[in-house]
């Protein structure tokens, strides 16, 4: 067997916390990226532009709810009015900063930081109201992001259709046009930007889940008085929560916006998208982060491929109600036997099949 | 040897019950003092206010020379108190390491960015912290367990896990809320054992609730007994049990 | 001040409060009886007025339909309680919310699956004109006139429908034996079972009985919002209700949705100006329900969470 876990002794504490503790993984993970980053960009349009980048924003998307929901425990059902306020903010920040001042990547990033305010103020009355009472904090942000951006239509730049079609010219970093003569608007450009964005924000999430901090959001989740008690200030780490996972969504919503649709929509960020992160995340498994990417891609590419299914096979017999009405039994479906068999999503599921592996041929 | 911990008049009401009525004792630095008493007699009660999960609506509770009615739990786990709970509260949700790393928590001074990105302080940080812990792991053996989450493991071994996670904060005073219940005779050696060595090692004053008299008489310095909320009996372990007040709450006649 | 005005809107919001609090009941009542948050309410509505409407559309008498739909939501809550509640019942209450969105998910897909995807209008009040009070019908589908002001007459009968579920139920939870077992089983599942309270059977019968509700609720919300897929948005306005009458209070349900009812009709009528735009009903209910939870976490008739450690 060429891929061994056995063997490989740490010799210090800090080898002990590494994400990818076997050399073997290290590789498979030099190789991931050298894939991602050399051979992907190089696939069609259609792959970047209907699989590969909505996924990256619906996964980002659904890494931050994680932050808030599967590590802190505060349920939130607010995670496309935040995803609005980063679309929202990137686009006005793009179009009334001066060109050389601002580029894509930094608005998506301050963007966030916007949206993490907002989730900071939904997020201070979670410091008083507990369980499923707090839903109505989430929710009151969902339909009160959208009202506002909805009323103002400064935040729109008075378009009145209520839809905003990027400028190419947006897409310039730092109002220089072609960057090293690569189309900035063209689909592999946006792919990489996403990627890169992703993998960071990832790798940070990680690392937080590891470290004090998030002991900190999974004591709060498990037994806040108890964490209060140690030291742990209970409401600093909620908000923080919030913060964090509305940056994170903040983000999401201005990739989604920017580097997927291509249009600044409200009806983009309604309730539904809301859920629909929520079943990723749940489908994914609470508190893994590789869950919520696991969660996002099978949500996401779910409905395609049963309307591919149904072309081919079928000759087109699934029109978009019955594939979206199938869609919904699905994930129902899915959601509740997961929560019966295997609480911790396609993440556990994953687990127990490594489990199998090494085990096999023994049944245990 | 000073009063590192002194109770003065303390009445703790719930609605229309009467908790905790009128108790005052004192704590030296140092001692092992344990609080016996029958069930619902208000143990818990007056350990929760100590460290200041209830306020009493009379009274004060003087720690380290400073007096107050109430105090914020955070800012008495900042000021040396740790504890256990009488229904296990670990976080369920982590590992035996990760829970008695969360006792650290007032050692780790790095901003959450720094953790995120894995740099600088914040390795260090973790790296010294686990140090530590890995101290109270060997001391406590349960090196075996400590990737083991804690949901899994037994009642006995969880005790000890949250034994441990109050103990790698290293606290002034440790108020441990019936560290034996459930446990059976090996297993209550060896806990003893841990808590005598904690308090003759590292002179940490411990205040706990017992109900098993033969630990309580081996290893206590002091006895505090309470009944329905008062208390009737104050001193060494042989003063008290020869205290017909205190034989009669045990033996249930009424009074 | 135009007060003719006032009370119209008053009265309006009073209406509005208690269709609020017919859905807000189910919930209440799944609630404190098992502690589980059930998401799927509205989607329990959407599929009972659905299949309703189906029947009657297609000739099947109003009562005959109404028995079978009926019949329909207990089968269906039962299964749901077999399949869906009872394999979760030694998990947390964060996993049985879960389930319940899980289960929300599915009806909504399933109900316009089997049934259709279109808006269906019903009005309750014309059936009610006809087939309920024969030989001298009080026309459900008109208005009373009271101070210059008409009141829609279905309004007035779906309060009375309202008003008197929940004086059935406050009645039943408080007084019968039943009901002290329902309040067991929320307080503490194991220690219920200990006792010898059939959980199982306790929970179906809770289930059927909360689609039951859905029915009734959904056919009177039908009146205003025809059968459809927006029968769900109306439930989402239904958790401001509850979270401030308190999860586990059924007066405080009517009284949750009194208040949100008339407090959203003011709030339009009187802030939209503040804050210069329309619409604001969308958010003005769970601003409501904030700040009211705020000071009061439990809601208003809601137990207090004590924990003990």
């Amino acid at each position: 067997m060429i891929y061994r876990e056995t063997g490989n002794f740490v010799t210090n504490y800090l080898k002990d916390r590494e994400i990818f503790p076997l050399k073997f993984d290290k590789i498979i993970v030099i190789l991931g990226l050298l894939i991602l980053y050399l051979y992907v960009p190089t696939m069609s349009e259609y792959a970047l532009s209907a699989h590969i980048v909505p996924i990256l924003a619906v996964g980002l998307a659904t890494v931050g709810l994680n932050i808030l929901t599967g590590l802190t425990g505060q349920l939130s059902l607010g995670t496309a009015g935040f995803m609005c306020v980063g679309a929202f903010g990137t686009y006005n920040l793009m179009l009334r900063v001066p060109e050389n001042l601002m580029s894509l990547p930094v608005a998506l990033l301050i963007s966030g930081i916007f949206a993490g305010l907002v989730g900071v103020i939904f997020g201070l009355p979670a410091i008083r109201i507990k369980g499923f009472y707090l839903l109505v904090s989430t929710l009151a942000a969902q339909y009160f992001v959208w009202w506002f951006f909805n009323s103002y239509a400064w935040f729109l730049n008075y378009e009145s259709s209520g839809v905003v079609a990027i400028a190419p010219k947006m897409y310039d970093y730092w109002g220089l046009g072609n960057l090293f003569g690569v189309d900035m608007q063209g689909y592999p450009a946006r792919y990489l930007l996403a990627l890169t964005i992703c993998l960071g924000l990832t790798y940070f999430a990680k690392n937080l889940l590891r470290s004090n901090t998030g002991r900190n959001f999974m004591s709060v989740r498990d037994r806040d008085i108890a964490a209060s008690v140690m030291g742990i200030s209970v409401p600093r780490t909620k908000l923080l929560a919030f913060f964090v996972s509305c940056f994170y969504c903040g983000v999401a919503g201005g990739i989604y916006s920017f580097l997927y649709i291509g249009n600044v929509d409200l009806m983009i960020y309604e309730i539904d998208r809301s859920f629909t992160i929520l079943f990723m995340l749940i489908i994914g498994g609470l508190g893994s982060i590789s869950g919520s990417w696991l969660g996002a891609i099978f949500v996401y590419e779910f409905p395609i491929v049963f309307t591919w299914i149904g072309d081919y096979l079928f000759q087109g017999a699934f029109n978009t109600a019955v594939v979206e009405n199938v869609s919904n039994m699905v994930y129902g479906v899915f959601i509740i036997a997961l929560l019966i068999r295997e609480p911790g999503g396609f993440a556990a599921l994953w687990g127990t099949t490594k489990q199998k592996l090494r085990m096999w041929p023994y049944p245990h | 040897m000073t009063d590192i911990l002194k109770v003065e008049n303390v009445t703790l009401q719930f609605g229309g019950v009467k908790a905790i009525t009128d108790i005052s004792f004192n704590v030296k630095e140092g001692e092992i003092c344990a609080v016996i008493g029958p069930n619902g007699a208000g143990k818990s009660s007056m350990l929760n206010v100590i460290n200041g999960v209830y306020l009493p609506q009379i009274g004060t509770v003087t720690y380290d020379g400073v007096a107050r009615r109430s105090i914020n739990p955070r800012d008495a786990a900042i000021a040396g108190m740790a504890r256990t709970f009488q229904n296990i509260a670990l976080f369920q949700g982590m590992t035996v390491l990760e829970n008695i790393m969360t006792g650290r928590n007032l050692f780790m001074k790095s901003t959450w960015l720094e953790q995120g990105l894995n740099i600088g302080r914040a390795r260090e940080e973790e790296k010294i912290n686990r140090l530590a812990v890995e101290k109270v792991i060997k001391f406590l053996q349960i090196e075996s367990i400590r990737k083991t989450p804690v949901a899994k493991l037994p009642y006995g071994l969880q005790k000890r896990v949250e034994l441990g996670r109050a103990l790698v904060a290293e606290p002034k005073i440790l108020l441990l809320d019936e560290p034996m219940a459930g446990m059976n005779l090996e297993e209550k050696a060896d806990m003893s054992c841990f808590i005598l060595e904690i308090n003759k090692e590292q002179g940490i004053t411990t205040v706990m609730i017992e109900h098993d008299m033969g630990v309580v008489m081996d290893i206590s310095d002091h006895v505090v007994v309470l009944d329905y909320g008062k208390k009737i009996g104050d001193g060494s372990p042989k003063e008290v049990m020869a205290n017909q007040d205190v034989i009669d709450a045990y033996l249930g006649v009424s009074h | 001040m135009d007060w003719v005005y006032l009370i119209e809107v008053l009265v309006g919001g009073l209406m509005s409060g208690v269709m609020y609090s017919l859905v807000a009941i189910g919930f209440v009542l799944i609630y404190k009886s098992s502690g589980i948050f059930n998401f799927a309410q509205g989607t329990m509505l959407l599929f009972a007025s659905l299949t309703f409407v189906k029947m009657t559309e297609n000739g099947i008498d109003f009562w005959t339909a109404l028995f079978i739909a009926a019949g329909i939501m207990v089968i269906f809550g039962v299964a749901t309680e077999r399949y869906v509640i009872r394999p979760l019942a030694n998990q947390d209450l964060l996993a049985l919310f879960m389930a319940t969105v899980g289960l929300a998910t599915f009806q909504e897909g399933f109900s316009q699956f089997i049934w259709d995807s279109d808006v269906h209008g019903l009005q309750m009040s014309k059936f009610l004109d006809i087939g309920l009070l024969d030989p001298a019908p009080i026309f459900m589908s008109d208005h009373i006139p009271w101070l210059d002001i008409l009141i829609p007459k279905f309004d007035i009968f779906a309060s009375l429908v309202a008003g008197s579920l929940i004086v059935v139920l406050a009645f039943f939870f408080q007084k019968t034996k039943t009901g002290l077992s329902l309040r067991a089983v929320s307080d503490d599942h194991m220690a219920a079972m200990a006792v010898g309270i059939p959980l199982q059977t306790v929970w179906a019968v809770v289930w059927a009985v909360t689609g039951v509700i859905a029915l009734v609720a959904g056919l009177l919300w039908a009146e205003r919002v025809s059968v459809s897929f927006t029968l769900i948005e109306a439930v989402m306005k239904a958790l401001p209700v509850i979270l401030i009458g308190g999860l586990t209070s059924i007066p405080g349900a009517i009284v949750g949705g009194l208040v949100i009812g008339v407090g959203e009709k003011l709030g339009e009528i009187y802030l939209a100006d503040v804050f210069g735009g329309q619409g604001i009903e969308l958010w003005f209910a769970y601003f409501m329900a904030l700040i009211f939870l705020v000071f009061r976490p439990q809601g208003m008739f809601g137990e207090k969470l004590i924990e003990r450690v």
